[in-house]
Formats: C-alpha cells, sequence, structure tokens
C-alpha cells in the first residue's frame, strides 16, 4: 500500500552501481576478535555484507551478535581485525565516526525522544540553524517531510512521537538514517514489538531501500520472518562463526541446528492430560476503555493461552487480576473465593504469580545481584529471627541454577549482565520460590533466544504436570499452539475465540486476533 | 551491590587463567577497576587523610582526630538516614529543621517533667512522627519527596521558632548534658552512638528485608511492586527512620549545650548530609550506594573543615573548598 511512491528514492540516496554490487561488498569485517575482562566473546569472526542486501545476523543470546555490531557501531573497539567500507580500511572509534562512514545502528529499544516532535527527532544532534543559531524549523520540516512522503508515511512532522504507535517510532528512526544518508542500517530484533501488518509495512519499506542500494544487517530470532526478508545469513556461536550464506539455499532447520548446535522439535510441547478443580474463575470482568466482558475458567494442571495483536487488552486484564491495576469490575474467584485484588501482595497471596512482560521495566531490578533478584519475592524463606541467611539464599539459588539451566559464573554480579534469556530463567526461579497454584507469563520468551526459548517451554510444561495451573499471555500464535491446552484469542478488549490447543491453525487464530471473524463463545 | 562488596575478583581470575593465560594484562586492569569502583571512597579518604598529615603535623594528633570524630557525629547520623531515603530514589530536605523542632520539643518536656527518659522518648517520638508525615505525603498522596520535605522543612521550622519564639530555649536539667559530654575510654558518647548507628544502619540495609526492599524500590519500582512487595510500606518505613536517625542527632546537639536555637541550630544539615552522601558514592536516583561509602563521606567532610581550620581558612570561603569537593567526588565516580 505504500510503496508506489518508493521507488523516487535516488533523488537522495546516492543510484546502486550494478556492477559493484557483485564484485566488491560494501562492508567487510575481517577477523574481528573481541575479550571483556578476558573473557573472549569474539573469536576470528567475519562478516560480509554487498551493497542493497538483507543480511541476517544469527545466533543465541550472548553468541556475540551485539558486541560484533557495537564494533561496527564505534561503540567497542576489536582487539584485533580490520573493517572495510567499500573496501577502505577503516576505524569505528566512536558512534560518530561510524554514522560519517554510512552506517546507521537502530537498537531494539528505540533511541526517540517521546516528549519531542518528529522532525526535532529527526534532527536532533544535527539541527539546522540560521546564522544567528536560531533553529530552521520550516526548512527542517520540509525535508522531514519529503522522507515520510517518500516512505509512504502519514505522519504529521510536527506530531509529538509521544502520540505515535510503535512502528512508527521506528519509521522515524529508519527515516533518521535515511536523512544521515546511510548506506547500511542494522536493526536488532525491530519486530518484537511490532503488529503483524506493521510488520508487513516494515518489511516493504526495507525492500524497497533495498533497490536503491541500501544495505540492512537485520538481527532476529524468528526464523519465518528471517526467510521472508533476508538475503543471505550469517550465524554465530559462542563468539564463533559456525556457517554464512545465502537464505534461499537453506531450509529454516539448518539454521535452526547450527545456532543452538541441535536440532529443535518443531513439534507441540504440551501433552492432553485431565485436569484438577477449577481454581480460577474469572465472571464478566471490565475494565473502561481496557477489556470488557472476559469470562474463562483454569483448572488445575492446565495451560491456557491468550493471544491477539498489540493493543489487545490481555495485558492489561491480568495487570488487573495480579492487582497492578485496581479499577474493573466484575468477579474473580479463586478456588471458589470471591477475592478483590488491589494489590500484587494480595494476589500472591490469593495464589497468583506473574512473570511480566518488558523485563527490563516491569521484572528485573537491575542493581541487585542475580541471587537477590531471585529471592526477592520470598526473602521470608531465607530468614532467621529477621536476619536474611546468605547462604541458604545462595544455595537456593544454585538449585534453580541446576533446574533452570541458568548461566552465571558468578551469581553476585547484578543481573543487568545476563542474556536476556538467563535473566528470565532467573525470573521463573523466582516466581517457583514464591510457589504459588496459579502463574502468569506475560511474553515469557521476549528477546530470547532458540535454545533458552525451548527450555522455557519445557519449565512451563513441567509446571503444568506438577499440578500449576498456568496462563501464557503471547502476541506468538505458534507459542500458545505449541504449549496451551486451551487458547482463547483476543481483539480489542474482548474474547473473539476460544480454541483447544491442538485444533488451532494459525491462520484461524489470526482472523479472530485481527477482528476479521467474531465468534465471542465459539468453543473448540 | 552491597554483595558485590565482598566480590571475588579471584574467582573470576582462576577461570580466566585457565581459559587463557594470555590475558594477565587485561586482567590486572579490570582487577584495578573493580578495586576503584568499589573502594573509591576510601581511598579518596586516605589520600584526603594523608594529605591532610603531611600539610599540618598537629592533624594528627589524638586529640585532634577525636574531635574530628565528635564533630562529624551528628551530620553522620542525619547523612546514614539520608543514605537509606536516597537509596530509595527519594530525598529528605527537612532533617535540619525537624531536629530542630524535635530538639525544642525534647527541652520543653524535659523542663516540664524533669525526667531524661521523657525527654528521650519525647524526642524519638516527634522525630518518628515527622518522618512518617513526610513517608505519608510521598508514598500515599504520591507528592515528590522533593517537594513533600521541602514543605515540611519549612513548616517544622516554623513551629520551632514559634514555640521558642525565636530564640534559645535551654534544659533545666543539669544531668542532661551528660548524654553529649561524657566519654567511654577515648571516645565521647555522641562518636559511640555514631558507631553503633552505622553498624545498625549498616545491618538494618544488608541483612533484613527492609533493606533489600530499599534498594530493589530505588532501582526499579514498579519490578519491586509486581515482586509484591509493599512499596507504600516501604517508603513510609524510609522516612520514618530518617526521623528517628534526625532525632538521635537532636538529642546529641540538644545535650551538648544544654540549649538548643531555633533560628540557628540544624541550618544547611541536609546539605551537609547529601554531600556525604553523594561524596560516599550513593547514586542520586536510588538503587545503588552504601552504608559505608556514606560513613567515609561524613569523615572526609569533617577532615576538610577540620584542616581548613588547623590552616586558618577564613571561613567564608570553607563552603567553596566543600562545594569544589563535592563536584570532584561526583566527577570521579561518574566514570565508572
Amino acid at each position: 500500500m505504500i510503496v508506489e511512491t518508493i521507488i523516487v528514492f535516488p533523488l537522495f540516496l546516492k543510484r546502486r552501481d550494478e556492477s559493484a554490487m557483485t564484485t566488491s561488498p560494501f562492508l567487510t569485517m575481517n577477523n574481528i576478535e573481541k575479550a571483556f575482562n578476558g573473557v573472549p566473546v569474539l573469536k576470528k569472526v567475519s562478516l560480509t555484507v554487498a551493497e542493497g542486501e538483507i543480511h541476517a545476523l544469527l545466533g543465541e543470546n550472548g553468541a556475540g551478535k551485539s558486541t560484533l555490531m557495537n564494533i561496527l557501531g564505534g561503540v567497542h573497539q576489536p582487539d584485533n581485525g580490520s573493517i572495510h567500507i567499500n573496501g577502505q580500511d577503516v576505524k569505528m572509534s566512536n558512534p560518530r565516526l561510524s554514522q560519517e562512514q554510512g552506517v546507521s545502528f537502530i537498537h531494539q529499544e528505540l533511541n526517540v525522544v517521546a516528549d519531542l516532535r518528529v522532525y526535532e527527532n529527526m534532527f536532533l544532534g544535527s539541527e539546522l540553524r540560521n546564522k544567528v543559531g536560531f533553529l530552521k524549523v520550516e526548512e527542517m520540516c520540509r525535508q522531514t517531510n519529503e522522507i515520510l512522503v517518500k516512505l509512504g508515511v502519514d505522519i504529521n512532522p510536527k506530531e509529538y512521537v509521544r502520540n505515535l504507535e510503535t512502528s512508527y517510532k521506528q519509521l522515524i528512526e529508519i527515516s533518521k538514517a535515511l536523512l544521515h544518508k546511510s548506506k547500511l542500517i542494522i536493526m536488532d530484533e525491530p519486530t518484537t514489538s511490532l503488529a503483524e501488518h506493521e510488520v508487513k509495512r516494515l518489511f516493504e519499506l526495507m525492500r524497497n531501500l533495498k533497490k536503491s542500494g541500501v544495505s540492512f544487517i537485520y538481527i532476529s530470532h524468528k526464523l519465518k520472518e528471517i526467510k521472508e526478508v533476508c538475503d543471505t545469513y550469517t550465524v554465530l556461536r559462542d563468539g564463533e562463526l559456525v556457517g554464512t550464506g545465502s537464505i534461499e539455499n537453506e531450509n529454516l532447520d539448518t539454521i535452526t541446528k547450527l545456532m543452538v548446535g541441535k536440532s529443535i522439535s518443531q513439534e507441540r510441547f504440551v501433552q492432553n492430560h485431565s485436569f484438577g478443580p477449577v481454581v480460577l474463575e474469572v465472571k464478566n470482568l471490565s475494565s473502561q476503555g481496557l477489556y470488557k466482558n472476559v469470562n474463562f475458567t483454569l483448572r488445575k494442571g492446565e495451560i491456557l493461552g491468550f493471544t491477539g495483536l498489540a493493543g489487545d487488552g490481555r495485558t492489561e486484564l491480568f495487570e488487573s487480576l495480579f492487582g497492578y491495576r485496581k479499577k474493573y469490575t466484575g468477579e474473580i474467584k479463586i478456588k471458589n473465593q470471591l477475592v478483590k485484588i488491589d494489590h500484587p501482595r494480595k494476589a500472591v497471596r490469593a495464589g497468583l504469580g506473574l512473570v511480566p512482560k518488558d523485563r527490563k521495566e516491569n521484572a528485573i531490578i537491575k542493581d541487585l545481584s542475580v541471587i537477590h533478584n531471585m529471592s526477592l519475592s520470598s526473602i521470608g524463606h531465607f530468614e532467621k529471627s529477621g536476619f536474611i541467611q546468605d547462604r541458604q539464599e545462595r544455595e537456593k539459588f544454585y538449585y534453580y541454577k541446576d533446574k533452570l539451566n541458568i548461566k552465571v559464573h558468578n551469581p553476585r554480579i547484578t543481573i543487568d549482565k545476563l542474556s536476556g534469556g538467563n535473566q528470565q530463567k532467573v525470573i521463573i526461579a523466582k516466581w517457583l520460590e514464591v510457589d504459588t497454584d496459579i502463574i502468569i507469563f506475560d511474553n515469557p520468551t521476549q528477546g530470547i533466544d532458540v535454545g533458552a526459548k525451548q527450555e522455557i517451554y519445557q519449565q512451563i510444561v513441567s509446571l503444568a504436570e506438577q499440578g500449576k495451573a498456568v496462563i501464557i499471555l503471547s502476541s506468538e500464535a505458534p507459542e500458545v499452539q505449541k504449549i496451551c491446552h486451551h487458547i482463547y484469542v483476543m481483539y480489542q478488549g474482548e474474547i473473539t475465540a476460544r480454541f483447544k490447543g491442538e485444533q488451532a491453525t494459525e491462520d484461524e487464530i489470526m482472523s479472530y486476533a485481527t477482528g476479521s471473524k467474531r465468534e465471542a463463545d465459539k468453543i473448540g | 551491590m552491597q554483595l558485590a562488596q565482598k566480590g571475588r575478583p579471584i574467582k573470576l581470575a582462576n577461570v580466566n587463567t585457565i581459559k587463557q593465560p594470555n590475558q594477565e594484562t587485561s586482567n590486572t586492569k579490570s582487577r584495578l577497576s573493580w578495586l576503584w569502583s568499589e573502594y573509591s571512597v576510601i581511598i579518596a579518604f586516605l589520600v584526603i587523610f594523608i594529605a591532610a598529615a603531611v600539610m599540618n603535623p598537629r592533624f594528627l594528633d589524638m586529640n585532634n582526630q577525636l574531635n574530628i570524630l565528635m564533630q562529624v557525629s551528628i551530620i553522620g547520623i542525619v547523612a546514614l538516614g539520608m543514605t537509606v531515603v536516597m537509596l530509595s530514589g527519594g530525598i529528605d530536605l527537612s532533617v535540619g529543621s525537624v531536629l530542630v523542632l524535635v530538639g525544642v520539643i525534647t527541652v520543653l518536656a524535659l523542663n516540664a517533667t524533669g525526667s531524661i527518659l521523657v525527654a528521650i522518648l519525647t524526642a524519638l517520638v516527634v522525630g518518628s512522627f515527622a518522618g512518617f508525615l513526610n513517608g505519608l505525603m510521598v508514598a500515599k498522596g504520591r507528592i515528590a519527596s522533593f517537594i513533600a520535605t521541602l514543605g515540611m522543612m519549612a513548616a517544622a521550622r516554623s513551629i520551632a521558632l514559634y514555640i521558642a519564639e525565636g530564640g534559645s530555649i535551654s534544659g533545666e536539667v543539669s544531668s542532661f548534658t551528660a548524654i553529649a559530654n561524657s566519654d567511654l575510654w577515648i571516645f565521647d558518647f555522641p562518636v559511640i552512638i555514631f558507631f553503633a548507628m552505622t553498624a545498625l544502619v549498616y545491618i538494618l540495609m544488608h541483612k533484613t528485608r527492609f533493606g533489600r526492599y530499599v534498594y530493589a524500590l530505588g532501582s526499579n519500582e514498579k519490578a519491586a511492586l509486581l515482586s509484591a512487595i509493599r512499596v507504600d510500606r516501604v517508603k513510609m518505613g524510609v522516612y520514618t527512620l530518617v526521623g528517628l536517625l534526625v532525632s538521635v542527632a537532636a538529642i546529641i546537639e540538644t545535650s551538648r549545650l544544654n540549649s538548643i536555637s531555633s533560628s540557628s541550630s540544624g541550618v544547611q544539615y541536609e546539605l551537609d548530609a547529601i554531600a556525604a552522601v553523594i561524596i560516599g558514592g550513593t547514586r542520586m536516583t536510588g538503587g545503588r550506594g552504601k552504608i559505608m561509602g556514606t560513613f567515609f563521606g561524613v569523615l572526609i567532610l569533617g577532615i576538610l573543615n577540620n584542616m581548613m581550620n588547623l590552616m586558618n581558612v577564613s571561613p567564608h570561603l570553607q563552603g567553596f573548598v566543600k562545594g569544589l569537593i563535592i563536584i570532584i567526588a561526583v566527577v570521579f565516580q561518574k566514570r565508572e
């Protein structure tokens, strides 16, 4: 829909030289080595990206992708190795130099300032000024508009960024890269917070930019997307280059195997078994503008999935259940007891646990150590006459470390030093230690690599087998298909369908999630 | 954080030497930077201490040393409380005014009853209550701590001035002065109380769940709440604790001279306390910092004051030097 206008790109981008594309790559990184505190994280890694190529950079968390990209972006300096751009040896000693070489880095957490306007974000740090030093607002708006029009995006340059959808924020970052005449755009997990149609829009945009000679390095854990949009790939594992080539010739399983070093099953994890009594019953739960008339029951040993697009209200629904949001109407019964939950503490007392989404904002306490994050919600278990017993706490941590396969050398370091997957395992350990009957997982595998994902799925399934009742919230339909007994689909705050886990197809889930089908009392 | 303090670089080193014998240099470097980041306050303290000893031989005199400790003990106790508030992500500007108010009411209670015990209990109750009110405003009223305690700062001072009619009031029970003017072995009582309070607050912050919750709250309040921590209660506890520590400081201040001035006592105590906390390496936004850092921060400020007095630096210039040191301290800590 956006695309027609984009062909005009050469206006502000150098035209692609057809012959150069095959003969000289835009970027070559040769034998890059890097160690932190003596621990090697990159071992002689090389990477080549041609002009107008979308190159997937793959690997589990901690494989060295971010370090490699930070070296390219001028954030870190390599211990060894060289970087060539257009055949020229370059030193990226700071992010600014890297940008001048035509490299832009769009991070997973978008670097847009919500309280500034669109054009102010675009020109942040490189504002146009007249001779007196005042800002040339109209000129900046004009240039911003020019780029936005070319991208087929209908935003007013003077709009405040806080009023925009997430995907538009991403587009602003891309526009900014184009404004700086970037030739290579690095995108780190760009689709994690995007809804389906936004992902489509992003891919179309990438393909069109590609035609005008812009290259991409695309970091993602979603292999389907990579197959869809990328031309070539490089896989890193434990800081080493384990594979590179053209996407077309590979199937996804081979790549997955390269990433984790073993093959991963795509089958359903969860076995159907008989459930115990109802532990949670929700009746006519509504909250103004967030969700309405939600009804469901959860039984002991059951895994319920809730899926839908961004903005479907599922997160808010379960934040209410967990006492984080207080304003709602309707009934919540836990083990046949009517409960009024207005604080997470009461939720825990009633038997609810929540592993929230957006780990960094909602789950981890980054200044506390790994051990202290694990014990935060159950400190009482480690107290003796009011004093915390460090040793018991530590021993408990090592118990979970083994059980959940948490990879950490020294659990006294702060939790922000761990990879996403390991952080999530610590948060899961925290809730296992609280030992509630019902555990809610909101986007449990957000930003987590394939290997750790499987481990987390296995943990969730075994929790249910041990008699816990589990709720999974996820925007990824395949995820709930894989591990849930029953799936609820939500659209704009309402439940639009209920499926049996093994009967749900991704297409059907999508048609209910997008509102194209509605069948409020469909019982699969 | 608090565990990193006892951290084990050795363990890391072992792992490295097995894997990568050629990483010696970067290892030493990382160990040095670890040492610096963990102990920068103590290193700064030693540097200033040695510099002071070299610049003026009278500095090392035992009486002078004990004198410094005596002089910092009141601010030191207040700064301990300030550390806890700042770790929780807040600030308490009312400490100086509350100290005066507590002092005034304590003297009144002392003179009315003649009982030292009643005077002390009154002090503790009044201080804690003022702190509790701060906590209530911050936690339940959702008022920014800066604003809430700014209000308390103005109000408490005003009440103190009103009660004492703008002047000083003196105690009529002479044995009350024994609290701040006795000594045990070579140490004055206030110094012992300061040390004891340091130890108590240290234990509270590192060995009890209250301390853990304060760090969690200061680092990420939303995550703390979603971890089922009663964030509001912890906040109220934090401000009440400051009030309690302030009242201990107020008892010492009042007992030392057997009187308190409603207009000039406790002035700028909040700034000195905040300065000590900042020099001690606690982060303004909360979640990171140490009680022992504040302890040495207090000592650093004390040594500076003492040096300037010994060297006859004009009292009008002393604030300048103090300001400079605070800024340098923060600049150095930024380097992490």
